[in-house]
């Protein structure tokens, strides 16, 4: 069965970050047997002086792949796991769903999206979860962090949002590689444009010193922009940190 | 380069575009610390964009340092 997992609301100002602790789970799921993570993203919540949160409002998610009979391990695990390493001081949320059995994908997705441009409310969360049959549940402190577990689990779903945790290790030839080696990475399904359009596999892309995908149309795609007057034929370069803040 | 606000916090005046400004403000600044690595957005890695004090808001920041 495929499920995602989103936490939300575990760190502090000194604190490791809430990616590190969804890495950390991933791995675990993984040296447990209970089945196969990928990769984690980063989806940005509303940002609002009503919101309380540590600096940027974000929550983290990634999929799995596993038996069906470890789900509830797997949820066991994440629980104990948030309430023992979340930071002093944070409200942590996680939110745990199947994807297959989700009962109405569209009203996930949308509160996902509602989450992006207004306050909601705890109560919220935890009614639309109850309703589509997903696990929801805080942590420590006020447990406000369930709206952005929720609301991360519905924007991962929807395949349209957010950054891929970490940066590529790619081998280059003086800085630039292929398309189709680019994609050769288990976490890279596609290289695009900023427009959108499609590179071919003989293509070829200057990669910048950290390079990083985005969640487009449910694929990791990392988005490129075009080198002009370039030598040797090399029309396009990875997009830069700041070109990715949108996403 | 600072506003302050109506919680008597100081807000960067250049928004959340400024990059070199950003980038200008933490390179003065002995409390910058960088935030991880998602969580970074500027290709200066010593930008004020890239600090863990600062708060996002919704048309810049507030720096908590």
């Amino acid at each position: 069965m495929r499920i995602l997992i989103c936490i939300d609301d575990t760190d502090n100002l000194e604190s490791r970050g809430t990616g590190d602790l969804a890495s950390e789970i991933a791995r675990e799921l993984e040296l447990n047997g209970w089945g196969k993570s990928r990769y984690i993203t980063r989806h940005q919540l509303l940002v609002h002086p009503d919101i309380p949160y540590t600096s940027h409002n974000s929550a983290m998610c990634f999929a799995a792949d596993i038996e069906v009979s470890c789900l509830d391990r797997i949820i066991a695990y994440a629980s104990a796991f948030l309430a023992r390493e979340s930071a002093a001081g944070s409200d942590p949320g996680l939110c745990v769903a199947d994807v297959d059995r989700l009962a109405s994908p569209d009203q996930l997705i949308a509160f996902g999206r509602k989450a992006k441009q207004s306050v909601v409310t705890m109560a919220e969360a935890y009614t639309l979860a109850e309703d589509l049959g997903v696990h929801l549940s805080e942590h420590g402190g006020t447990g406000q962090g369930v709206i952005g577990a929720l609301a991360g689990a519905g924007l991962r779903l929807s395949g349209n949002d957010g950054r891929l945790k970490g940066h590529l290790a790619i081998e280059t030839a003086n800085g630039t590689v292929a398309v189709g080696d680019i994609c050769a990475h288990p976490d890279v399904d596609e290289v695009r444009t900023l427009s959108g359009s499609l590179l071919a596999g003989a293509e070829t892309v200057r990669l910048g010193d950290r390079v990083k995908t985005v969640l487009l149309n449910g694929k990791s795609v990392l988005l490129v922009v075009p080198v002009e007057g370039a030598p040797g034929g090399i029309g396009w370069r990875s997009c830069s940190k700041q070109q990715l803040k949108k996403y | 380069m600072w506003r302050i606000n109506d919680r008597r916090e100081r807000t960067f005046a250049g928004g959340n575009e400024d990059w070199p400004g950003a980038a200008r403000m933490a390179a003065r600044c002995a409390a910058f610390h960088p935030d991880v690595e998602e969580e970074q957005v500027a290709d200066e890695d010593r930008s004020c964009y890239n600090c863990r004090y600062r708060r996002w808001t919704a048309a810049s920041f507030v720096c908590g340092a």
